[in-house]
């Protein structure tokens, strides 16, 4: 019963500690609904394609911009290091290449608040299932700030997965099995020292109880009696025997590897994408949530300082599309998880022409308000909400801008 | 010492009559207590492989953790220092308990061997099988070299003062030495995508882990400090003080268990 009582508790120590941090759960409603609304801004997620077998490769991109109303007591990406990342159960891609605005993303780096930027990730297949792929922005003291979600599908087999690199001093290795010969060696060959140790002490049964005996009947004095001339030659033999053979390895090892490196870290620089002009330019007036109707309204003045009438077409926030069917028409969803609201922007005196400054109202309203669970903002000791609008021209031509401020509830 | 004393050789017409006097109920005679004897080594020695195994490698999650777990993390100025601080615990407390109470100088062999097996079932089944990382990459590092030279110097010297001097510093300041077999083929240099890495960290980047960033890795950064290129062995050097230390204090818990009542109630 002891026996198996331990057992029990020794597995259960072993497997709890390593994956509390690890298992990315889906975090899209998980954050408070205030904080997934002003941090980052994610638009344009493409992943193409959608299907692939093992090594096969698929592309992730998209923009990004990090709040200007990113709340003061988080940590923001402009003052502290962020890490572009992926949110996939585990390496079932390995990432071939990560890149914002052209610069690779190996390492971390800082963006600057209400500033827009391009990344594009390359995944390469490594383990077949379906999985919900997100983009993530890991920023230090604040956490991973993901972005929308995808569908992928993983076929094939991962006995066939691959993956080889050039190394500098010119051989190919492959990262799935190098240096797994050395691991196997070396940890064989210590194992062995340390039965051979044991089994020179435990060399004949019974040892624990007839020693013990032998201590008490010597006492701490004398107990030293027990040991032999024999076990001294033996210590020192293993005592001189390791350290040779430590010695041995590392050379053996500095001549297998003459060339290695200190692992490297340190930082990149990446400039933000140029902006878009003052063609569009507003002034948030009021901002209002009625709970029971599960509608956000926006008053809003907007001046055109373009030479083409522009419309607004979307409002996007929390990574969910509130589109304006008069404008974007029938937008489809990417698949059922797509954070879309169809129907969900309407706006009252949608025109505004060159040189004109105009008030317009809009109303995002959807259910998804409520599955969503951005309805708490309501209750949020700091109700700012932070969202970005999409403004189209004659020509087809997009421009954003974000909006956010102070938000009142409405409760009838 | 003019003859061999081989532990728990007892011959039948040898036996020494007072040895009898302690042993009580159903085991009468010589051949039936030197089984019974026998079925105590075999049911302790694997219950308390068991036992530290899960012990050290839930301490050393708990304090070392993902330092230890990833090969872009066992860099040569933190990896060296931390870890040890972390395992000598177990050898240090059972190493002067198994040398008080048996006069074996084996505790520490253990701990480390249980420590790796342990290590070894953890790292196949929860990151490698579980989470899929390549098991290169999360493989355990190695130790039971070292407990071997902490075990021989408590036999050749006799003394807990000595073997902390010369033992735990040589585990210490040699933790780095004796795994560089080990992480050599993972410090190549590659140039990719116009970055320069190595092994490791080209695997960090591309294994993907959404939880542990790059930045949260805390490995040596460049300095302006004098010694530049002489990192590994300073810090080699530090770390072998330090385990020295640390040993002492572990060696006086274990001796403050091997003298508690409820350890001699025990055994
Ligand atoms: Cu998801």
């Amino acid at each position: 019963m002891m026996y198996k009582k331990i057992i029990g508790i020794l597995l259960l120590s072993l497997t709890f500690f390593t994956f509390g941090e690890m298992a990315f759960a889906h975090g899209e409603r998980a954050q408070q609904a205030g904080l997934r609304m002003r941090t980052l801004n994610w638009w344009d997620i493409e992943v193409t394609p959608k299907k692939v077998t093992v090594n096969e490769v698929i592309t992730i991109k998209g923009k990004f911009s990090p709040s200007v109303w990113w709340p003061k007591h988080m940590a923001n990406p402009s003052e502290r290091l962020a890490y572009l990342n992926i949110g996939v159960p585990g390496p079932v891609f390995v990432r071939i290449d990560s890149r914002v605005n052209g610069v690779p993303m190996i390492r971390s780096t800082h963006f600057e608040l209400g500033k827009t930027y391009d990344f594009e990730i390359k995944l390469k297949a490594r383990t077949p299932g379906r999985y919900h792929m997100h983009p993530v922005l890991s920023v230090h003291d604040t956490g991973p700030i993901i972005g929308s979600g995808q569908w992928v599908e993983i076929t094939g087999d991962q006995k066939n997965f691959e993956n080889k690199v050039t190394t500098l001093t010119g051989e190919v290795i492959d990262l799935e099995t190098q240096g797994m010969k050395e691991i196997a060696t070396w940890h064989l060959f210590w194992v062995a020292v340390g039965l051979a140790w044991m089994f020179y002490w435990f060399r004949k049964l019974p040892v624990l109880m007839p020693r013990f005996k032998e201590v008490e009947r010597l006492g701490p004095l004398h107990a030293n009696d027990m040991i032999s001339m024999k076990d001294m030659v033996v210590g020192v033999v293993f005592f001189g025997g390791i350290l040779i053979a430590i010695a041995a390895s590392y050379v053996w090892t500095q001549n297998q590897y003459p060339v290695t490196t200190p692992l490297q870290t340190g930082e990149v620089e990446v400039a933000p994408l140029p902006g878009q002009g003052d063609v569009v330019q507003i002034k948030m007036l009021d901002a209002r949530y009625r709970l029971p109707g599960r509608s956000f309204k926006v008053d809003l003045e907007v001046t055109n300082n373009g030479d083409s009438p522009i419309r607004l077409g979307e409002f996007l926030t929390a990574n969910i599309r509130f589109v304006n069917r008069d404008v974007m028409g029938d937008v489809q969803p990417i698949d059922e998880q797509d954070l879309i609201a169809k129907e969900g922007l309407v706006v009252d005196d949608n025109l505004i022409q060159p040189g004109e400054m105009r008030k317009i109202t809009l109303r995002a309203e959807d259910a998804l308000w409520e599955t969503m669970r951005l309805t708490s903002l309501v209750y949020d000791p700091d109700s700012r909400f932070a969202a970005m609008l999409f403004f189209f021209d004659g020509e087809g031509k997009r421009y954003h801008i974000e909006v956010g401020g102070q938000m009142m509830p409405t409760f009838s | 010492m003019s003859t061999e004393y081989l532990p728990g050789e007892v011959h039948d017409d040898e036996l020494d009559p007072n040895e009898i006097r302690y042993v009580e109920g159903a085991v009468r005679n010589s051949a039936e207590q030197l089984a019974a004897y026998k079925n105590i080594d075999l049911a302790t020695l694997p219950l308390l492989f068991l036992l530290f195994g899960g012990i050290s490698v839930f301490l050393f999650a708990l304090t070392v953790g993902d330092w230890d777990f990833w090969m872009d993390w066992r860099d040569r100025r933190w990896w060296p220092l931390v870890t040890p601080f972390s395992l000598i615990l177990l050898p240090s407390v059972l190493g002067t308990f198994m040398w008080l109470k048996f006069r074996l100088p084996m505790g520490a062999t253990f701990a480390t061997m249980s420590f790796l097996a342990a290590s070894w079932a953890s790292r196949y089944a929860n990151f490698h099988d579980f989470a899929g990382f390549p098991l290169n990459f999360v493989s355990p590092s190695t130790w039971v070299g070292l407990g071997v030279v902490l075990d021989a110097t408590l036999l050749i010297s006799r003394s807990f003062y000595f073997t902390g001097f010369v033992g735990a510093f040589l585990f210490g300041l040699l933790t780095y030495t004796i795994n560089w077999p080990i992480f050599a083929p993972f410090r190549i240099p590659i140039e990719y995508n116009g970055t320069m890495v190595t092994v490791a960290d080209l695997m960090g980047y591309m294994y993907i882990r959404t939880a542990i960033p790059e930045y949260v890795r805390i490995i040596e950064e460049s300095t302006l400090r004098t010694f530049g290129e002489a990192v590994t062995p300073l810090t080699a050097v530090f770390a072998g003080f330090v385990t020295i230390l640390n040993y002492y204090l572990w060696c006086w818990v274990g001796h403050k268990i091997s003298v508690s009542r409820w350890m001699n109630r025990i055994i």
